[in-house]
């Protein structure tokens, strides 16, 4: 093989320089590449533990910073797992970016309406940095963002943030109430109900659990979004990253590349989205 | 697009002499089975011309079962392979549009296609399963191989397709001209007369445009059928010249090798969080036959299916992907 030819499948290393836990299940790693990483909001990334696994990530950092990323990661199985027992100096692996980011240029002059649940918060986050990069060109943005409880609610300082923001609110709501909780109980989308939105000239953004997504897009589309207005972040088991080895296939877009981000107009007309 | 010939003496001479340089392998017949082998000299009464098919898919020489994609490596000689059969030649089509993108073309994949010299085998008879006239696959090559092999008693008369093909039969001795007409006259018969058997074996089976309609209306009912016959051993998905799907494994110090994979093993869509589309083994089942008469359709330029018939040829639960169509149909 040509040895100048560059290889998709090779790792670019990176850093753990600091691990943040966010709840009890999930945790931020802040890593430094070895080179400038370049994406765009929305796209993903390929993180692997040496010699053990790798996962599919979007960064939950801003796309303006490039020698330093930040990737949200819930446990939830094998190579998760370890991932949580890494510590800061530890060397990871970064494939990517790969995919489909948001089409930000296409929120110019809109209202953007988030709904985010669990972990799905994380590619959310940078996108609400680079909504907040760009909100001189945005009618108002609105994240309205539920999880199983308050303890598992990431990213907590973010809130506040966002409302002390020009143009900006965010709203929250839990599943399980607890003793300190005097906010919204219910799911994400009971947070719907009370937005005020003008849905002609807005885009309305998707991310969290399967379940979620589902109820979430139905909702939106009650309310009165068209199907071209609402974006969805895909969940499949993307394994290469590079719409080869068919594992994130999903009718007949390879999620990948295609995606992850797709509007529902584009994929409505498979049944299997959900499943 | 010409035609050429030379003496089978002569050429399994040529062959002999491009030993040192490449890597070449031919189509052996033995009592069980008909395969490639690499070419020895000294067993070339074993070669099997224009009978079909080596029992392995042509993909095989492509994408390894497995290789570790991330070390660089001398990779072998340039190879020369003889006798592919048209359904396996059309079937790199779809590969070369999943491997060679523009964006991410995958460089082990690149190397070996561009140092392969394919010599394809038009096809003087048909196996119990071959169907690729029914998808439009002709049973001989004239745009894909850089060369074709015709045998006629000890003379081979060979088209040259492409400017590799060329180079190649430069590199022969031997080589004398052809009368064209009589040549194409040759070609032409074996032509309707392969032809002719596969319309005979394949009446009444759809063609490639109506096979996607077809599964898409299909019910639960068929592939619970179906799938009660499978066990999940993915021969169908190995054997199949387009199939190519793969799973990445990590190694330490960041190496990866890439494995063949296949959507029929359970696990293959399985996310983290143990959601699996694919669990049911109808799902997976059905998944399959989506994929090549639906999705890929949908997506890519190229067939998915080639209609070599090896996916009927090695299943054990003996399931007939053309009984299914028939009854669907």
């Amino acid at each position: 093989m040509d040895s100048h030819t560059y290889n998709i499948y090779k790792p670019l290393r990176a850093t753990l320089e600091e691990v943040i836990e966010e709840s009890p299940l999930i945790k931020t790693f802040v890593l430094i590449p070895d080179q400038e990483f370049v994406f765009r909001t929305g796209q993903f990334i390929e993180l692997s533990v040496d010699g053990v696994g790798e996962a599919p990530f979007t960064p939950s950092s801003s796309p303006l910073v490039t020698d330093r990323l930040e990737v949200t990661v819930m446990k939830t199985g094998f190579v998760t797992g370890i991932m949580h027992e890494l510590k800061p100096g530890a060397v990871m692996g970064i494939r990517g970016p790969y995919g489909r980011g948001y089409p930000v240029s296409e929120f110019e002059g809109k209202e953007v309406l988030i709904l985010g649940g669990g972990c799905g918060l994380a590619p959310i986050r940078s996108l609400l940095f680079t909504l907040e990069h760009m909100k001189d060109d945005l009618e108002k943005v609105i994240l309205c963002y539920g999880s199983k409880t308050p303890a598992d609610c990431i990213y907590k300082p973010l809130f506040s943030r966002l409302n002390s923001l020009d143009k900006f609110e965010a709203h929250r709501t839990v599943d399980i109430t607890d003793d300190d909780w005097d906010g919204p109980v219910g799911v994400a989308t009971i947070l719907l109900d009370n937005v005020k939105v003008n849905i002609d000239n807005s885009v309305a953004v998707v991310c969290g659990p399967p379940i979620m997504m589902k109820y979430g897009t139905l909702k939106l589309l009650k309310m009165g979004y068209r199907d071209e207005q609402i974006y969805l972040s895909m969940e499949k088991n993307m394994s290469c990253g590079l719409g080869k080895c068919g594992h994130c296939m999903m009718g007949e877009f390879f999620v990948c590349k295609d995606g992850p981000v797709f509007t529902y107009d584009e994929i409505k007309h498979n049944p299997e989205i959900w499943t | 697009m010409y035609y050429t010939g030379i003496r089978k003496e002569d050429w399994h001479r040529s062959l002999e002499k491009l030993l040192t340089t490449y890597d070449i392998f031919v189509p052996v017949k033995d009592e069980f089975s008909l395969d490639y082998e690499p070419f020895r000299p000294g067993e070339v009464e074993k070669i099997a011309y224009n009978i079909p098919k080596p029992a392995t898919p042509l993909k095989n020489f492509f994408l390894p079962v497995r290789e570790n994609v991330t070390s660089a490596r001398n990779d072998s000689k340039p190879r020369i392979i003889i006798g592919a059969p048209n359904c396996d030649i059309e079937a790199l089509l779809l590969l070369d549009e999943i491997y060679l993108d523009e964006v991410f073309a995958d460089p082990w994949y690149r190397s070996r296609r561009k140092s392969t010299i394919l010599v394809a085998s038009d096809c003087y008879a048909v196996n119990d399963h071959c169907h690729c006239l029914s998808y439009g696959v002709k049973p001989w090559s004239a745009a894909h191989a850089d060369m074709a092999i015709l045998a006629d008693g000890d003379q081979l008369l060979l088209r040259i397709i492409s400017d590799k093909g060329k180079e190649f039969a430069e590199q022969l001795s031997g080589i004398h001209s052809v009368d064209d007409t009589a040549a194409v006259s040759f070609a032409e018969q074996r032509h309707n007369e392969t032809e002719k058997l596969l319309s005979d074996l394949n009446t009444g089976l759809p063609d490639y445009n109506t096979t996607g309609e077809i599964i898409q209306k299909a019910g639960d009912k068929i592939w619970q059928k179906y799938a009660s016959k499978c066990v999940s051993c993915g021969a169908c998905t190995t054997i199949c010249p387009t199939c190519s799907c793969f799973l990445l494994i990590d190694k330490p110090d960041f190496e990866k090798v890439k494995q063949m994979d296949a959507c029929q093993y359970p696990g293959f869509e399985r996310v983290a969080g143990g959601e699996d589309a694919l669990f049911e083994l109808p799902r997976r089942f059905r998944n399959r036959y989506m994929c090549k008469y639906v999705w890929k359709p949908q997506k890519f330029n190229s067939l998915a299916c080639t209609g070599c018939g090896r996916c009927i040829e090695a299943c054990i639960g003996k399931i007939n992907k053309n009984e299914l169509f028939m009854e669907l149909t």
